[in-house]
């Protein structure tokens, strides 16, 4: 619009802009001339006609957004959008725990625990919560007692629902389940031939579209319109075509989400097939589980997902299908390597390290499930998955914070509680995730910002390995710390907690307790430094430095200043040394310069670990002079044939410190640097008033 | 061109057609600005789309209590909207005085349009209809 020569902005969605443009048109005309002013009738039009137009465009604008998966609001659009690339949104995943069961006086041969047999779990901040058996199990019964080892409960309530199939009323055969909170992992769909004729069909998802014929007896998943998900049927040509009077079942899990996370205790609450008498073990607390996908997830991994076009060819590939993976597993973090890139390289092999919601590691179980079920079937031919557990490095961080008690009215304990919140945050959002990095500024900065009144602070780290030794046999232990780690003694070196238990080497009856892991300082490596005891003079160019001793390849350059030797760099460190000189002989060309001397240090990158205890007289006796190795340079911990009878702590997990060279640790592959939740020493903050 | 010395012209709001040529009426110089000016005082804040400053509260002064401070208020009410909204009229008089017996208020503007050597005289009756 507007006049024939002006600029009219046609992509305007501003209603001032639109009237504007509107007035600049009637500019060119005489007729009617008060559109300037706001009372006239003109005006008045010019209001209706702007706000016709900008609703209009409004409009059509958030249809446009609605359009593209990157700019859809709303869950509809976003689901629809990731329809087209072959995408379901993932449902509620229900926690899962698993335990044993025994059911006592049993007099039959065998017993069978049925499907959604409910079990009720202890109280999670106030609530107990259902669980149910997600598959029958039958077991013989051996002495009165039926054993079901490892049994899965899933977090929920079971539910089924029947559809009577009509083509009239549902042509398209779409049937919703209608809970929101639906684990679509555990959906169960099965077809009876009609109400007279009982004989049924379980039909399973549709996965792979190329086998698909039309005898297959398949469903497929949807989210539809209203959030809930849907299943609707083939039409004999891409699977197996419903029939009027057919009556679906659907039966599935329905989950209240993640708030179940942790549970371990459980109570039976039927009896089974007429058994009450049963007790049960906890295997494996309940997992976190997940919620049902949000939108940003579903925009995220969608177009992954369609890249990937179910198959495992790279590692984003690998990662997309563990993630959306059908077995009802959630995961915090994924990564996945080749095996080329191992230090000792395993070709044709790909490393999958999983960290699960709410666990450490996944059980062989888990494990083979993951492989066969969901790598295998996707996976090249060639390619060999194995799945490694993560291996955690625990952070033991140590604050220490001077803050100014005029600047705040926080008490000293509050200043503390606050700092030990902020790196309690900051850990858990940038650690305990692969490929994550620890740097020691990040969270001295967080800790600054925690009050004003922080003058400064301080970090020191240590790094923990915690294993759990085998008490019926010798075993070799190899700790990978991830950093450099420091030489030291005592403190400052390698510790252990707690202590451990050894049989005596002369008399096994002997029980020695209170034994320790030290560090003994080692000397075998290559030249550390080269110290200078007399300066000399004379020095007119920096003179030769020779090294000579057991070993080999060390090299070294003076630095002379007014004629004195102020410096001597060690250029390589040579290896293998035990004792070593450095004979300083002046520059070729110059006979002057005498009386210069140095000193060699030499370092050790490997360092050698003992066991030690105190005697009755409370003497410190060495056990064994050699339980094994540090590697400093790699940050390796080797413990060599450790056989302890017994571990001071309840659950049998021993602790190994260290110091790294450097505060910045980053992890890779497998590794998993974390800040252990459950061990109340893992934060120390000490905190220090300025008055 | 009898048209072209008319300084103001604006689309008649009772869309009314000329008798000869079947066109819309249009008002013309001072009666398109007491047309503008009635427009204001019947047009309500926060009514006309992102403008809603534009009109003013008569409306609700028109159901209070029928008084000489709520005439003054109105008479205040009309000489805002009109210094605001109506730059060619330039006011010389509102007089609002209560018609107790109709619960009304006779309205009594006294203005001058740009170029008019004497001022331009509105009587209004303002009552609540609804």
């Amino acid at each position: 619009m507007a006049g024939a020569n002006s600029n009219f902005q046609m992509t305007d969605l501003d209603f001032n802009n639109i009237k504007t443009s509107l007035k600049t048109y009637l500019q060119s005309q005489d007729t009617l001339k008060d559109y300037n002013y706001e009372g006239s009738a003109l005006s008045t039009l010019l209001d209706i006609l702007a706000y016709n137009t900008q609703y209009n465009a409004y409009y059509l604008n958030m249809i446009g957004n609605e359009m593209f998966l990157d700019t859809a609001l709303q869950r509809n659009s976003v689901v629809s959008q990731a329809k087209l690339l072959n995408y379901i949104p993932k449902s509620a995943i229900a926690p899962s725990a698993i335990i044993d069961l025994k059911v006592n006086q049993v007099t039959d041969a065998s017993l069978t625990l049925p499907k959604f047999t409910t079990f009720i779990s202890e109280a999670i901040d106030g609530v107990n919560y259902n669980f149910v058996t997600s598959d029958s199990i039958t077991v013989n019964v051996v002495n009165n007692t039926a054993t079901f080892n490892n049994v899965t409960l899933r977090q929920g309530i079971s539910s089924s629902i029947a559809y009577t199939v009509d083509s009239v009323a549902n042509p398209k055969y779409v049937f919703q389940i209608p809970d929101a909170g639906v684990d679509t992992t555990t959906l169960v769909v099965s077809v009876q031939t009609s109400s007279s004729n009982n004989y049924s069909t379980v039909y399973t998802e549709a996965s792979n579209y190329l086998t698909l014929s039309s005898d297959s007896a398949v469903y497929f998943l949807q989210e539809g319109i209203g959030g809930l998900y849907e299943i609707y049927f083939g039409d004999n040509i891409l699977g197996k075509q419903l029939s009027d009077g057919n009556i679906v079942r659907l039966s599935y899990v329905v989950t209240n989400g993640t708030s179940a996370a942790g549970a371990n205790s459980f109570v039976l609450m039927e009896s089974v097939n007429g058994y009450s008498n049963t007790t049960i073990y906890p295997i494996a607390a309940a997992t976190t589980g997940a919620a049902k996908e949000s939108i940003d997830s579903i925009k995220f991994h969608a177009p992954k997902s369609y890249s990937a076009q179910k198959r495992a060819v790279t590692k984003e590939d690998y990662i997309t299908a563990i993630q959306q993976n059908n077995l009802g597993f959630s995961f915090d973090a994924v990564n996945v390597w080749g095996g080329q890139e191992n230090s000792t390289p395993v070709y044709g092999q790909v490393f999958v390290s999983v960290k699960p919601s709410g666990a450490y590691t996944l059980t062989t179980t888990q494990k083979q499930r993951l492989i066969q079920e969901v790598i295998r079937p996707i996976s090249v031919l060639t390619v060999e998955p194995t799945i490694v557990d993560p291996d955690y490095t625990y952070l033991q961080i140590t604050a220490n914070v001077l803050y100014d008690t005029k600047r705040t009215n926080l008490t000293s304990s509050q200043i503390q509680l606050a700092v030990q919140s902020a790196i309690s945050t900051l850990a858990t959002r940038n650690l305990n995730t692969f490929n994550s990095t620890f740097s020691a500024t990040d969270f001295s900065t967080a800790i600054s910002n925690v009050n004003p009144s922080i003058i400064t602070n301080e970090i020191s780290i240590k790094l923990q390995k915690k294993i759990y030794p085998n008490l019926t046999g010798p075993q070799t232990y190899n700790l990978y710390y991830g950093a450099p780690l420091k030489r030291g003694q005592f403190a400052s070196g390698v510790s252990s907690s707690p202590a451990l238990s050894f049989a005596d080497k002369n008399n096994a009856a002997n029980i020695i307790t209170g034994v320790y892991i030290e560090e003994v300082p080692s000397s075998t490596g290559g030249v550390d430094s080269i110290s200078i005891s007399n300066p000399g003079f004379g020095y007119t160019l920096p003179p030769t430095i020779q090294i000579l001793g057991d070993g080999t390849g060390a090299t070294a350059e003076a630095v002379v200043v007014n004629g004195a030797i102020t410096k001597i760099n060690v250029l390589t460190a040579g290896s293998g040394y035990t004792n070593a000189i450095a004979v300083i002989t002046p520059a070729t060309g110059t006979t002057t310069g005498v009386l210069g001397a140095a000193t060699v240090i030499l370092e050790g990158r490997y360092g050698t670990l003992r066991t030690y205890y105190y005697n009755t007289q409370s003497v410190k006796t060495i056990l064994n002079p050699n339980i094994g190795t540090i590697d400093y340079t790699l940050g390796v911990i080797t413990l060599n044939s450790l056989s302890p009878t017994a571990v001071d702590n309840p659950l049998g997990q021993f602790v190994v410190a260290a110091n790294p060279t450097t505060t910045i640790i980053s992890s890779s592959y497998n590794r998993i640097i974390t800040v252990d939740p459950f061990d109340s020493g893992a934060i120390v903050v000490n905190v220090t008033a300025k008055t | 061109m009898a048209n072209l010395q008319k300084i103001y012209s604006d689309i008649d709001f009772t869309f009314t057609k000329k008798p000869v040529t079947a066109d819309v009426a249009l008002s013309y110089d001072e009666q398109a600005v007491i047309r503008s000016v009635r427009n204001l005082l019947s047009t309500k804040n926060f009514e006309r789309p992102f403008n809603p400053d534009l009109g003013s509260n008569m409306d609700a002064l028109l159901f209070e209590n029928i008084s000489t401070a709520t005439s003054i208020s109105i008479q205040k009410e009309i000489e805002t909207v009109i210094q605001n909204y109506e730059p060619r009229a330039t006011l010389q008089k509102v007089i609002v005085s209560p018609y107790t017996d109709k619960n009304a208020y006779n309205v009594t503007l006294s203005f001058y349009i740009e170029n008019a050597t004497l001022p331009t005289t509105v009587t209004l009756l303002l009552e609540r209809n609804r």
